[in-house]
Order: structure tokens, then sequence, then C-alpha cells
């Protein structure tokens, strides 16, 4: 009877084993997994399915790219899986910066810059700041004038604490001089533009990119962007230093592919070189801009520069809290 | 037989009150407060509702639910052993389709009423074994491609 | 009445063939335990991509609405709710599927449920502005009232005992709290790195239901089934129809809840069900069969989770704000071929949002003809013998649980949950409940902390939390529920006969 036993096993061990074998001389040898740290819908998961989608082509990595969605917490559920995960080169993550760079300032969490070896950045998304459509606010300047004169009573939504957004709103409650009231929003992006829309708060920081769509719908008014130059997706809105706030690109949402630390370094040496040309795909710049999602294309150097940079701008602003 | 749901009952209730308190009070002493305001209401509502079924278990006021009795525990125990080993240890160190293979022929050797002498019997065991174990495969390895844990045999 | 014009694309050659692929595929991924509409919607995006606008939506379209219906099949069949959304159909179908009934449990669900979709189909047809701005009602201090009215009908939820209810629900409610609290980010009761990132509500659902029951059908042992071989009755189909329709009561109130809280953002969803079920428990005559295999249930539960279908839609098709996960999903859908969803998405794409709109029309039929023809069929599961059955669910459990976040932790969170909850079974405590605390906690949470939070920064909580129409509604509602449980308790304990007395 344990001859039953073991065939069957072995037969079935047969099936998944070619899957499951080792060595990384043809990596990658099977499909590989993108763990995206925010649910499927959100804004992350949209466009991680989107620069992913050409992984199975030749020059690509000749292997599909399943995304693997681990939410909660504002991504550090997520991030916190990542940092133990087994780097076998078959576990990939999408990261958030500033997001999951602020969250290990903060501390509670398991994992920081050290945890993870950037691969490439696909995209930045920069904050800007909404009003609803019928709001009197016009400018940023009407906005502090309101703040200015009801101290702390400025509420305004954001995706959650210690994410870009809010990182947003300390910037501008350090530049203006002011006190406001952040108010985090438990269903993330959609919910703090919800929470705009249905005039539950004053104004909200959000994703250009969701902003564009909720004025292409006649829903928000967009009053600034938090970056350095504007954007092209919305050219008429002035950034926040043209209108005389001291504010840099902290806040930009980067969005990109990194691997566990302790991964092969011959395994990031062949993603770093492959994964930016699928990101420069016809296809997916093309899907890319359909969507309203900006893209920012980076190479793994680049990546490790901006977060070395961001590390050292976030505590310096986090440390005042 | 009578006090024995009664005694199943004031050790059940018991335990789950003392859950309650111990959650009570962590939510009470832990740090940052602000994070806590919400499970320490739940908690209060949590204690003092153990505390009170602990309270009629031990006067024998227990209205609802039958306990588990002997011939119950004896059936089920050998089930449980596996459900245990298969859930907490086997299926990570052994491989999913592995373990769920070895498991599933255990558990129907326990509880198929069929005599164990006979031939017939076996072979369909192992048949069911083996389409139960194909359809889990096509599905959750080949049309999901869901990546369970290295296979022991691979 | 423009959606008629465009009801002639649903059936060219190829969109039909996408509507029949979704409709099927969908039943068969909704009744895969761990799936959950969301991830079934998510997994057909990437066929989407390579199809034109108007097939990738009528494709996802009829997916979303099958696989809401499929979830229905394992929960009958099985006991294992495919997510939250099947956790009251579970309650009195899987009792008539042991029965032997599960043919009509499957066919009356399946009625049921095309009913109550259309219905919510046409609402999102014909009152989608109307609606759009009852979707913004919900703020905050609602969406808290609502929740803690969800938290009355714990009480009186398919359990046998008010206050061991509310202790389930009490349970459920700290489990929720356990991980990552979502608006602050501290860590709260992690005793165990499997739960430091919470507790996924699709591994508990799995384990709460299907693991009391494999331990129950061990305890029954390796005795011979010939002496209770359960007899599958056949049920023709026109009786099922005359079934549903005389139970007006059960699918008017589960169509109507279905399609209200479908509506309101996040929250929907997983307690339509649930919320459709209790009320029309308590408005029935009868309410002392429910539990017990009650037609009444099925319908009540399933005509809820189909009619929310097609509202839940409102605020992403209206304001561009996808009000469930789902609906975020279909947002990709329609942003990767380039269209931004809003009022001017009828005026611009009538191409593509009609003929997506009258795919879930037709889907709601076509899963409805296909889940009876399976009916009778699907139904011998109850035949299959119970140590098999008790090492399948077991099996499907482990892998469904699993597959949800490719995590060991969730499986050991479901096993354990499971094991504890066939002990608290025993002891009078119920899964339901405790389902319910579960997934109403971090909506009641987050929705108080940030409404403090407004409340602080303008009006004053008091202010804040009892001012508004819709709030003192809300209040009210809560008020009357928990008059109607302590009613039902002191009625109970009245006639509380010695044999209870005894149990």
């Amino acid at each position: 009877m344990k001859k039953w036993i073991a065939g069957a096993a072995l037969a079935l061990t047969a099936m998944t084993g070619t899957a499951m074998a080792d060595g990384h001389g043809d990596y990658p040898e099977r499909p590989v997994m993108l763990m995206v740290s925010y649910g499927a819908g959100g804004a992350t998961d949209f466009q991680a399915r989107i620069v992913t989608m050409t992984a199975g082509n030749e020059d690509a990595l000749n292997m599909p790219i399943a995304i693997l969605n681990k939410s909660g917490a504002g991504g550090r559920v997520g991030w916190n899986w990542l940092a133990g995960a087994e780097a076998d080169g078959y576990t990939l993550g999408a990261y958030n910066v500033p997001h999951f760079i602020a969250q290990s300032i903060e501390g509670g969490v398991d994992y920081s810059t050290d945890s993870f070896e950037p691969i490439a950045n696909w995209g930045a998304d920069p904050a800007v700041f909404v009003v609803g459509a019928d709001s009197e606010f016009n400018s940023m300047d009407d906005v502090i004038a309101y703040a200015t004169a009801n101290p702390g009573g400025l509420t305004f939504s954001g995706a959650g604490l210690f994410v870009g957004h809010h990182i947003a709103a300390l910037q501008l409650e350090k530049a203006a001089g002011v006190e406001l009231a952040y108010i985090p929003n438990n269903a993330g992006g959609a919910g703090a533009m919800r929470a705009v829309i249905a005039g539950e708060v004053l104004g909200g920081v959000n994703n250009l990119s969701d902003a564009f769509r909720a004025r292409e719908a006649g829903t928000v008014k967009i009053l600034g962007v938090f970056d350095l130059e504007r954007n092209s997706f919305i050219d008429d809105v002035p950034t926040l230093i043209e209108q005389g706030y001291d504010i840099d690109n902290a806040s930009v949402n980067y969005r990109g592919v990194m691997v566990p630390a302790g991964t092969d370094q011959a395994i990031i040496d062949h993603l770093a070189a492959v994964v930016p040309t699928m990101f420069e795909n016809g296809r997916v710049a093309s899907r890319m801009a359909a969507g309203g999602s900006p893209m920012h294309i980076m190479n793994r150097a680049e990546v490790q520069e901006m977060w070395a940079q961001r590390q050292v701008t976030l505590e310096a602003l986090l440390a005042d809290l | 037989m009578t006090d024995l749901p009664r005694t199943q009952h004031i050790i059940t209730s018991g335990a789950i009150a003392a859950v309650g308190i111990t959650v009570a009070y962590i939510s009470y002493t832990q740090e940052p407060a602000a994070a806590f305001v919400f499970p320490r209401l739940i908690a209060t509502v949590f204690a003092l509702l153990a505390i009170w079924t602990f309270v009629k278990a031990l006067l024998g006021r227990t209205k609802v639910g039958q306990g588990v009795n002997g011939q119950d525990m004896r059936n089920l125990l050998p089930g449980l052993v596996v459900t245990l080993i298969y859930a907490f240890w086997a299926a990570k160190e052994l491989g999913f389709y592995t373990a769920t293979t070895i498991t599933f022929f255990i558990l129907l050797t326990l509880y198929d009423p069929a005599p164990h002498t006979e031939a017939k019997t076996w072979i369909k065991r192992v048949l069911i074994t083996a389409g139960f174990m194909a359809v889990m495969y096509g599905l959750f390895a080949m049309l999901l491609n869901v990546y369970t844990p290295r296979e022991i045999f691979s | 009445m423009e959606f008629l014009y465009y009801m002639g694309d649903v059936f060219t050659p190829i969109n039909f063939g996408l509507l029949l692929l979704g409709t099927i595929g969908g039943l068969i991924l909704g009744a895969t335990p761990g799936l959950s509409p969301t991830m079934t919607v998510a997994l057909m995006i990437p066929f989407t991509f390579k199809l034109e606008p108007q097939q990738g939506l009528i494709l996802l379209g009829a997916a979303y609405t099958s696989t809401v219906a499929g979830g229905a099949v394992s929960a009958i069949l099985l006991k294992i709710p495919g997510a939250p959304a099947n956790i009251a159909t579970t309650l009195d179908g899987h009792t008539m599927a042991q029965k032997g009934e599960g043919a009509k449990a499957l066919q009356i669900s399946f009625i049921a449920s095309a009913i109550g979709g259309l219905f919510g189909v046409f609402l999102l047809i014909f009152l989608t502005p109307v609606l759009a701005t009852w979707a913004l009602a919900f703020g905050p201090s609602e969406l808290f009232w609502l929740a803690i009215l969800g938290v009355t009908v714990i009480g009186t939820l398919d359990s046998s005992s008010v206050v061991k209810g509310l202790l389930s629900g009490c349970i459920g409610l700290w489990l929720a709290t356990i991980g990552f609290d979502d608006i602050m980010g501290a860590q709260r009761f992690i005793f165990h790195s499997s739960v430091s990132g919470g507790i996924n509500v699709i591994p508990a659902l799995i384990g709460l239901f299907a693991i009391p029951q494999v331990i129950a059908m061990f305890a029954k042992g390796r005795s011979n089934v010939d002496a209770e071989i359960i007899v599958v009755q056949r049920h023709p189909i026109g009786a099922a129809f005359r079934e549903v329709f005389s139970r007006k009561r059960a699918l008017a109130i589960g169509t109507a809840v279905g399609s209200i809280i479908g509506l309101i953002p996040g929250v929907g969803g997983q307690i339509a069900g649930l919320v459709a079920y209790d009320q029309s428990k308590k408005m029935s005559p009868e309410s002392a069969k429910f539990g017990t295999g009650h037609p009444e249930g099925v319908i009540a539960a399933e005509s809820a989770n189909n009619a929310m279908v097609g509202p839940s839609l409102v605020p992403l098709l209206t304001l561009s704000i996808p009000g469930s996960p789902t609906a975020a999903v279909l947002l990709g859908g329609l942003l990767i071929h380039g269209i931004f969803p809003g009022p001017a998405l009828f005026t611009q794409y009538p191409e593509v949002v009609w003929p997506f709109i009258n795919s879930m029309l037709v889907g709601q039929i076509l899963m409805c003809v296909f889940g009876l023809l399976i009916a009778g069929w699907a139904a011998n599961v109850a035949r299959v013998p119970r140590a098999v059955m008790a090492a399948v669910v077991l099996g499907l459990a482990v892998f469904g649980s699993y597959s949800v976040g490719h995590s060991m932790g969730d499986v050991y969170v479901m096993a354990a949950l499971g094991l504890a909850m066939y002990f608290l079974e025993r002891f009078g405590f119920s899964a339901a409940p405790l389902v319910l605390g579960l997934i109403l906690g971090p909506i009641a949470e987050a929705n108080f902390m940030q409404g403090a939070m407004i409340a602080n920064a303008t009006i004053g909580q008091m202010a804040y939390f009892f001012t508004g129409w819709l709030n003192w509604l809300l209040i009210l509602i809560v008020l009357a529920s928990i008059g109607y449980s302590i009613w039902m308790e002191l009625l109970q304990r009245r006639y509380t006969t010695k044999e209870d007395a005894q149990a």
C-alpha cells in the first residue's frame, strides 16, 4: 500500500517538479510574482498590471509576471511580508516612495531601505491639492487664508498617515506656517477623493492621476501641484512653488519594482537590465497615457540615488513631528 | 452525564472570560493610546459579557449548547490530529500537493466505513484521492497560477 | 430606453461568446473557495487587454454578475462561503442541502439572484442620477451609525442566545483589531507573526464555516452511512419558480435591502446578504424556521447579493469614484482603454457603457439558466460519503485560504479559528455574528476616527455625530433594533421550555 501512496505523491510532484527546479542559469524559468502592497484596483495595482503586461515577450523576461495583492495599513502589511519573503528572484515587489521610507523612519515595521534592492522605476505621480467643484477656494492662497483665519479648522483628506499625501500635507503646513487638520482616509486615495466630492472635508491631497480623472468628470478643481515643475496632464495648474510656497518634490509618489535584499546579484543585474526596457515598450506607454498615469522610467542606479535622497529629506521632515 | 456539559460550559466560558480580560488589560495599558480607543470600547463590552456568561455557567443556568460527549471526542480525535499536522506542519514542510495527497488518503482510511480487508476498497480510495488531486492541481496550479511552497519530492 | 438601442451589440457572435465565457468562467471561479468576486474580476482583466473596449467590458460585466451568484454554490453545497456576501446563504442553504434539498436550494438561489440582480441593474439604468447623490450622502458619521446598526443585528443573528450572540460578535470585533490599525499604523495584539498583517476576512470565513463542519463529520466516526442515507430529492424547475414567487416578502426585502445597501460605498457588498437575512427573519411570521433550512433565508440572502451588483457601480459610472473593491477593478478595465468614467461617459462612450450594462442584464438571465441546468446534478454532492466530503472540504479550505495571499499565515489563521469555532459552536456560540463583527469592526472604527478628527477640527463630536436627518434616522433604527432584540429575549425567557433548560 505504501507504494501506492508514494507513487501518487511522486506522480503529482513530477507534475509540479519542473516548475519548482532551482538554479538561475536560465532565469527566469517559471512565472515571476510581483507583490503590490495595495488592493486590486488601486492606482499602484492598476499601473503594475499595465507595466508588467509585456513581461512574457521574448525581449523582456520571457515569462509572465503575476500580481499578488497584499493590502493593509497603508502598505505596511505587504512590505513587511516582502522583507521576510524568499529572496529567490521569483518574488518581486512594487515600491511606493516616499511611503515605505517614511514608514520605516516612523518605526514599527520590519523594513528599511536596506531591506530591499531597487530594480527600476516606472512612474511618478505627484500629489495635488483638490477642492470640490463648487468650492469657494480658487487658489492655494485662498486655502491658506482660510486656514490662517481658522487655525486647525481646514479639514483636508489624504490616503493615510506616512504616505505621499501626508508628506505633502506636512510640507504645506511647514511652508505656509499654519495649522491644518489632515484627515487620513482608511479607503485610500479613492476614499479621500470621495470625501472631497461629497463635501465632508474642505479640500484634499490626492494623486495627480486620480485628480485629473475627477476633474474630467467635473467633480473637483485642482489648485496646485506638489512638484518642481508643472505636469503635462494638467499644465494649466501651477506648482506650489509658483504660488509662493517652498515645497519640493519629496511627496511625489514614485512607483517601481524592487526585490528583497539577499537576492542573487546575477538576478538583480539581469532584472535591472531587462525591466526598464520592458517599461519602455510602446504598448505600455500608450496604455499608461490612456489611463492618465504619468510615466517616469529610471534605472537601478538612478533609483538608488533617489532612495538615498528621500531618506535624508524625510528624516529631516519627520524629525519635527 | 448531566453534569458533564455544565463542567464543559464552565471551562469554555472561563477560557473566553480569560481572553476577554487579557484583551481588556492589554487595551488599557498599550501605547499609543490613540490607537486603542476603539479596542478599549470593544474589550470592555467583551470582558463584561464574557464574565456574565461565565457566572451563568458557574450557576448552571446555561441553556444552550450540548457540549461534546465522550463518544464524539473519541471519534473526532484521530481526524483532528491529522488536520492539525496537515494545516500547521505538513502543508508547508512537505508541499501542498504531497501533504494533501497523504492527508486525504489517511482521512479516507480513518473514516470510510468500507471494510479494510478488501482490495476493492483500497483501489477506490486511491482513485478518489488521485481524482481529487488532479482537480486541485488543475484549478490552483494551472488555472489560477497559485505558487504553493516547494514540494519535498522535487 | 437607450439601453434597448444597444441591446443588439450584446448578441453579435463574438460578444455573445465572450458573454457566455464570462458567465461560465465567473460561475466556476466564484464557486472556488478563496476567490472573492474582486479577485475573479481582477483575474479576467488581462484577457481584456487584447480585446476591443466594448468586448472587454462585456466579459467583465458578465463575470462580475455570475461570480456573485457562483459563490452561493460552494456556500450551499460545501458550507464554504466564497465571499462575505454568501455568509447568509450558508445558514439555510447548507441545511437544505444536508436534508437532500440541495437541488431546490440551488434553484431558488439562482432564481432569487436573477430577480434581485435584474432589479438592481434596472435601478442602475433608470435611476443613476438620483442614486448618485444618495451614494454621497454617507459620510463618516453616517457610516459609523450604519456599522453600529450592523452590530445590533449581531445579537439576533443565527444564535440561540442573545448574550452569546453578542459575545461572538465581540470576539469578531476584537479579531478585526489585530494587526496594524488602518489609520495610525500602530501595531495591536500581534501575538504571533501569522497575524502581523491582521486577520484576512476570507481565510477567516473559510475556517469559521468549513472547519467546524469537517470536525463534526469526524465526530460521527467510522459508522456505516446506510443508516442515514440522504435521498437527494429531484425538484422541478417550475416548482422552484412558484416557490420563489410565493415567498414575496423575503424576495422584496432582499431586493430592497440589497439595492439600498449596495449603493453605500465600501460597505454594501459585504453585509447586504446578512442584513437582508436578518430583516426577513425579523419580519417573518415563521422566524423560528430560519436556520433550519427555510427557503426564505436563501431567497432573502441571494436576492440581496445580486441586487447589490447594479447599484454598486453607480458611484463609479457617475462620479468616477469606485464604491467597492470590485468597482475599483472594473475602473482599471475602463482606464486601460482610455475611458474615463464620469457624467460624460454615457454621451461619450455609449457604445461601451450600454453594452456593458446590457451584458449584466443578459448575464443575470444566462447565469440563472446555467445555474438551473447544473442544480439537479450538483445537488448530488450531498450523496458524497462523509469521509470523502470531510477530506475534500479540508483540502479546499487549505488551498483556498492559501491562494488569497500566498501566505501560510492565512492557513494557520483559518485552521486555528476553525478548530476554536467547532468547540464554541458546541456551547451555543455561532460563526455568523463573529464574522459580522470581523467585517464591521474596521468600518465602525475607521469612520469613528475620521469623524472624530473632522469633528474636532470643526463643530465638535456631539454636533457632528448627532446632526442631519440621515444620522437620526440611522440612530432611530439602531434603537428600534436593540429594542426588538430585548423584547425577543424577554419573550423567549417567558416561554423557555423544560427541554431547553436541560439542554
